[in-house]
């Protein structure tokens, strides 16, 4: 027993620390919530660029359909990735931040999303199976997007610069994904018969100490 | 015989009636029974709303606030400048307010200005439930503009300083049915305390109904 449970520490330890060699800060790939097109997830390690394709209906409502390349995370920590859409599709395709509870379809999340059209949306599932909640921001126009979400205990901070603007400050929101959680990139191409490609770089995870007591 | 109708006349005409005393609402009162009772007193000569609330909070899953409304149906604009008088907790709250009903957990969707000068988008989708919030970044105490404006289930909030024109922030949606309350919120964020908001330039724009597209 004893020797099962220091298995596992060493299992949960080597996710969370050990860069990848296949998929560089992220230690998993998968298609969440079953689209017919599937998707794929590339990391070249010369240029530190990660090529994600997804397919799926959306991000959205009760449950999701997108690509997500994931890693264990817990506390506190801040998330930069700049975000370029490679191919055209629907408005409304999306590539994110996001931190996600489980890879269940209808998983409780908070994500910064771009869409394809160039708005940035903060989207929230607070529990699992609930419906999305959205705050849709102001629509800029496409571009390369530097994106940046902050998770401080409850309260995750988002920011977004198109092109080569600084990152501003969009806003927060509460969020009780807790830890451990899935913190990823993903993308869904909006609809079941297309996939999109998003090239994401300059791809930084940063922990950030937890402060020794909370407000 | 007949006298529902009757009585339904008799009280959308005395509605009507109290509008010289409240303005472009139609009620007032406390939602959620703070222990200090607020009040919403309107100037005809000047047009301006002067509203006192307490109340812990519009948060979590039941609000407190003192509430001047109308009901109204479909889609519309409201907008209102606002500023806080004295000073109270960092996060009293003021601002306008979409609501299902008077009920202290009832849905809502408001845009509000935080006392020391934060913004927020903040909507309860459903009755019951937990409040959800889009907190702007922090601006300064002051006098603003705001401004929702309702598309269908879209909420859209706009904002500016004190003499601007409201600038689009960005919309969430929430889906009412039926007739809603619309008005103005205050809230002390203290149960033992009373905040005074007064608004100004307050107006309600209903749109106009689609006209019918044209034949190509």
């Amino acid at each position: 027993m004893r020797s099962l449970f220091a298995t596992c520490l060493l299992a949960v330890s080597t996710l969370a620390q050990t860069p990848s060699a296949t998929l560089g800060l992220f230690t998993g790939s998968i298609d969440i919530g079953a689209s017919p097109l599937k998707g794929s997830a590339e990391f070249d390690p010369a240029t530190g660029q990660y090529k994600i394709t997804g397919s799926g209906t959306d991000i959205w409502g009760r449950a999701d359909q997108f690509h997500f390349l994931w890693r264990e995370i817990s506390g506190d920590f801040a998330v930069t990735a700049t975000a370029k859409f490679l191919t055209e599709g629907i408005a409304h395709r999306k590539a994110v931040i996001m931190l996600r509870k489980s890879t269940d379809p209808d998983s409780a999340y908070v994500d910064l999303a771009l869409h394809g059209d160039g708005t940035p949306v903060v989207q929230f599932r607070n529990t699992n199976g609930d419906t999305t909640n959205t705050v849709d921001l102001v629509t800029e126009g496409p571009g390369v997007w530097k994106l940046k979400l902050l998770r401080q205990g409850t309260t995750v901070t988002f920011w977004a610069a198109k092109d080569d603007a600084p990152l501003r400050e969009l806003g927060h929101t509460m969020s009780n994904v807790g830890s451990p959680v899935l913190l990823g990139l993903g993308v869904s191409s909006h609809s079941q018969t297309a996939v999109n490609t998003v090239l994401f770089s300059g791809v930084s995870i940063e922990k950030l100490p937890t402060p020794a007591t909370k407000e | 015989m007949n006298i529902r109708p009757i009585l339904l006349t008799l009280c959308a005409f005395s509605a009507f009636a109290q509008t010289t005393h409240l303005g472009l609402f139609t009620g007032s009162g406390d939602i959620g029974a703070p222990a200090r009772a607020g009040s919403t007193q309107f100037d005809a000569a000047t047009g301006q709303y002067r509203i006192t609330g307490s109340g812990a909070n519009i948060w979590a899953k039941q609000d407190q606030f003192q509430f001047a409304w109308r009901e109204i149906t479909g889609n519309f604009t409201v907008t209102a400048t606002m500023r806080f008088l004295g000073k109270g907790a960092d996060h009293r709250k003021a601002g306008i307010m979409l609501r299902q009903s008077s009920d202290t957990d009832a849905a809502y969707v408001d845009v509000i200005m935080h006392g020391n000068g934060m913004p927020a988008l903040q909507w309860r989708a459903r009755q019951g439930e937990d409040t959800n919030a889009f907190d702007l970044p922090l601006e300064e105490p002051g006098g603003y503009r705001i401004k929702l404006v309702r598309t269908g289930p879209k909420m859209h909030m706009y904002l500016a300083k004190e003499g601007a024109e409201p600038v689009r922030i960005g919309n969430t949606e929430v889906t009412f049915t039926g007739p809603i309350l619309v008005g103005l919120a205050v809230c002390a964020h203290d149960a033992n305390a009373s905040e005074t908001v007064v608004f100004s330039d307050v107006s309600i724009e209903s749109a106009q109904a689609p006209t019918a597209a044209k034949a190509p």
